[in-house]
């Protein structure tokens, strides 16, 4: 056992060291997934999808006149101890910028040691909006913060829905939908709209009739309902069997097919949420990143963290191409310059001081079954 | 000085002279391996106390190590940045500052202490029982840690500690963890601990209180295991709610395990074995994509130890030639 390991052991250094030799002076960029545990499911795709985008790059003669894009994919296991490691291991690889993440437990180990080397990270998938602030000039996010989803829905309740009276359910088991729902509650009262109820689940919940009789009880005349998507279909299709036909509106826990397929078309009625600009979308950017997903790994983008793992990359490929320089202080500095970049999840712009990008909120409706983009909203604050 | 003195003394300057060669040699991320390395060594070693030693078979051990993590975490830091993270603390918390070295101290006597109760209470049970109600009290701590937003930041958890922890310190806690369980195995009061393990009965009937004995393993095993928790905080520099679960739990049971249960030398082969073979096996990984082998062959050592070794690469024994011939057991 012991001779075996050793064996396996020097193959797989000798393995890495072979690798590293080839091809002369790659532009290096660290991307840290947890591409095994809970996060697997959204953070494969993200990796997927930003190999894509170098691989495009290089296709098309690489950056800087010829110079090709490498992604150090590292795997953290949806493990903090570990991301604390991958982040160290491509740093200590000569990586010009890093990537990753769509939660940010992972991102607050990992980002600091890129800030403390001043090299840039941008996170493909957290969606917490005061990472840039508590991590400091070297954090980007690719997509939208949670405050300006939850505006979005919440302007769309209240200005286009009709509904005042609101009722929120809150899955109590996750930070992220905890913070979606302060920032829904937030909004509805400034708008003038009352929270009539507000109720609470469990992530893994299976049954929702208590809440639903509340739900009836309380005259709302929407109801909010943040959460993750698997309990995104299951809700749907108990509110829905139990004869209430109020809007449910959502954040992009919805942005699944489960809302559609757990209740069956007939009931998936009147279901509106907002999420990253890419579902149902008709933009060009859209149509070809779906058509070179499915050229390579034979299948549809499995959701839209495939597509912002593809515009992390593609935001600091911008960067460097503008920087006309691979140097990570020329990328920092021109990432932070990035206006109107033509994302596939819509177009980034880093002009707040808070470092959220302003970036368009599609706000979905659901219809017998059938997705539609109903609008897309954008934060005032430019 | 006897001759184990003088083995005991060539081990530390050993280990002292690969500290430096590590020191000079490795670069960031190999560094960091070696600290991690030396705190699952520290986890290991003081779960075989608890674990083998005394024959308690506790999951709780990260429960103990996250008390001494947030502990010293809000006692090391940063005062300029703390009212802007932790605006809710009570007064007297905001203004404590303390270095690095009394922090971990006060994680590991804060952890030692949250032990007596907790021991109090579910040492009265024995074997899968007790393994259980660890388990319970694992999950309360986690629990409580996600909701004491004041003074924990629930689920998001403390960041930006600063990197204090570095090989000198994990180097330092090592020697002192291994030195005094080493100690105490081969003391009076370590033979107690074992007679209680091997056969309860004929160590009441010699005299040993049986609670306190089990007390007292579990408390010194709770200390370890907080200043560890200290270590490894400000070595990732970020502490959440879920980094101190029941699969790091089964983690370093599982270094106990394969090292043999009750060897202070199996445990840190174990704590070695374990926290390198995912690193080794990263550029196999990462060049083929085939995430995961690391873990498979985790997993398959696992079973082939306790198919055809259950008792572990060392039994409960040390190495023949580190231990004076009086002291073998």
């Amino acid at each position: 056992m012991k001779r075996l390991l050793v064996l396996l052991t020097l193959a797989a250094m000798v393995l890495g060291v072979s690798a590293a030799a080839s091809a002369a002076e790659p532009i290096k960029i660290g991307a840290l997934y947890g591409l095994t545990g809970g996060m697997s499911s959204i953070d494969t795709p993200s990796l997927n999808g930003a190999k894509l985008k170098a691989k495009l790059i290089n296709k098309s003669g690489g950056l800087l006149g010829g110079r090709q894009v490498e992604i150090l994919g590292v795997d953290t296991k949806t493990d903090q101890k570990a991301s604390a490691m991958g982040a160290k291991k491509v740093l200590s690889e000569g990586i010009v910028a890093g990537i990753g993440y769509s939660d940010p437990a992972f991102v607050l180990p990992a980002a600091p040691l890129f800030q403390k080397q001043g090299i840039p990270f941008v996170t493909s998938g957290a969606t917490l909006p005061t990472l840039p602030k508590m991590i400091g000039d070297c954090m980007f996010m690719t997509p939208f913060g949670d405050d300006d989803q939850s505006y979005a829905i919440a302007d769309y309740t209240v200005k286009k829905l009709g509904a005042k009276k609101v009722a929120v359910w809150t899955d109590n088991s996750m930070d992220f939908t905890k913070t979606l729902s302060r920032f829904y509650k937030e909004r509805i009262k400034k708008l003038g709209g009352t929270i009539v109820l507000e109720d609470f689940f469990m992530m893994g919940d299976k049954d929702f009739s208590a809440q639903i009789a509340r739900l009836k009880s309380s005259g709302a005349e929407a109801v909010f309902v943040s959460s993750i998507p698997n309990e995104a279909g299951l809700t749907v299709k108990q509110i829905r069997e139990a004869g209430l036909k109020l809007p449910i509106v959502s954040g992009d826990g919805f942005d699944t097919e489960l809302i559609t397929t757990v209740p069956g078309p007939a009931l998936a009625n009147d279901v509106f949420f907002a999420t990253h600009t890419y579902r149902e979308d008709t933009r060009p950017e859209v149509l070809d990143f779906i058509k070179e997903y499915k050229a390579e790994y034979g299948h549809d983008p499995e959701n839209a963290f495939a597509a912002l793992g593809f515009d992390a990359v593609g935001l600091i490929a911008d960067a460097i191409t503008r920087a006309g320089s691979a140097e990570p202080a020329a990328i920092k500095k021109a990432l932070r310059t990035t206006k109107d970049f033509k994302a596939v999840t819509g177009t980034i712009t880093y002009s707040r001081a808070s470092g959220v990008p302003v970036k368009g909120v599609s706000v979905i409706s659901v219809k017998g079954g059938k997705y539609k983009v109903e609008e897309v909203w954008y934060p005032e604050a430019k | 000085m006897t001759a184990e003195r003088k083995r005991l003394l060539f081990l530390a300057l050993a280990g002292l002279g690969l500290t430096v060669l590590m020191q000079a040699v490795f670069d960031d991320y190999l560094r960091t391996m070696a600290c991690f390395v030396g705190i699952f060594i520290i986890l290991a070693v003081s779960l075989n106390f608890t674990n083998g030693f005394a024959g308690l078979f506790s999951l709780g051990h990260p429960a103990f190590m996250a008390i001494g993590g947030y502990v010293a975490a809000l006692l090391t830091f940063n005062p300029e940045m703390k009212p802007l993270f932790l605006p809710d603390l009570p007064e007297w918390l905001m203004a404590l500052h303390l270095p690095f070295l009394p922090a971990l101290l006060a994680g590991g006597a804060a952890a030692a202490l949250t032990a007596l109760p907790v021991g109090a209470a579910v040492l009265r049970l024995r074997g899968h029982y007790l393994a259980v109600a660890t388990m319970g009290f694992l999950i309360i701590v986690q629990v409580l840690i996600t909701n004491m937003e004041p003074y924990t930041r629930g689920p998001l958890g403390l960041n930006g500690l600063d990197t204090l922890t570095d090989l000198w310190w994990v180097y330092g806690s090592v020697l002192v963890t291994v030195y005094a369980c080493w100690k105490i195995k081969f003391s009076s009061y370590g033979r107690m601990l074992q007679s209680v393990r091997e056969n309860e009965l004929a160590a009441a009937c010699l005299g040993v209180n049986l609670f306190h004995a089990r007390l007292a393993a579990l408390v010194i095993g709770a200390f370890f295991a907080g200043v560890a928790g200290g270590l490894w905080g400000h070595l990732v520099t970020a502490l959440t709610p879920v980094s101190f679960s029941l699969v790091l739990a089964f983690s370093i049971v599982v270094m106990v395990v394969v090292g043999g249960t009750g060897s202070i030398t199996g445990s840190i082969i174990g704590a070695v074995i374990f926290s390198c073979i995912t690193e080794f096996f990263r550029p196999l990984e990462e060049n083929y994509s085939v995430y995961g082998v690391g873990e498979i062959l985790m997993a398959l050592i696992l079973i082939l130890i306790l198919v055809y070794r259950p008792q572990g690469i060392f039994g409960s024994r040390e190495p023949d030639w580190l231990t004076p011939k009086t002291n073998r057991c």
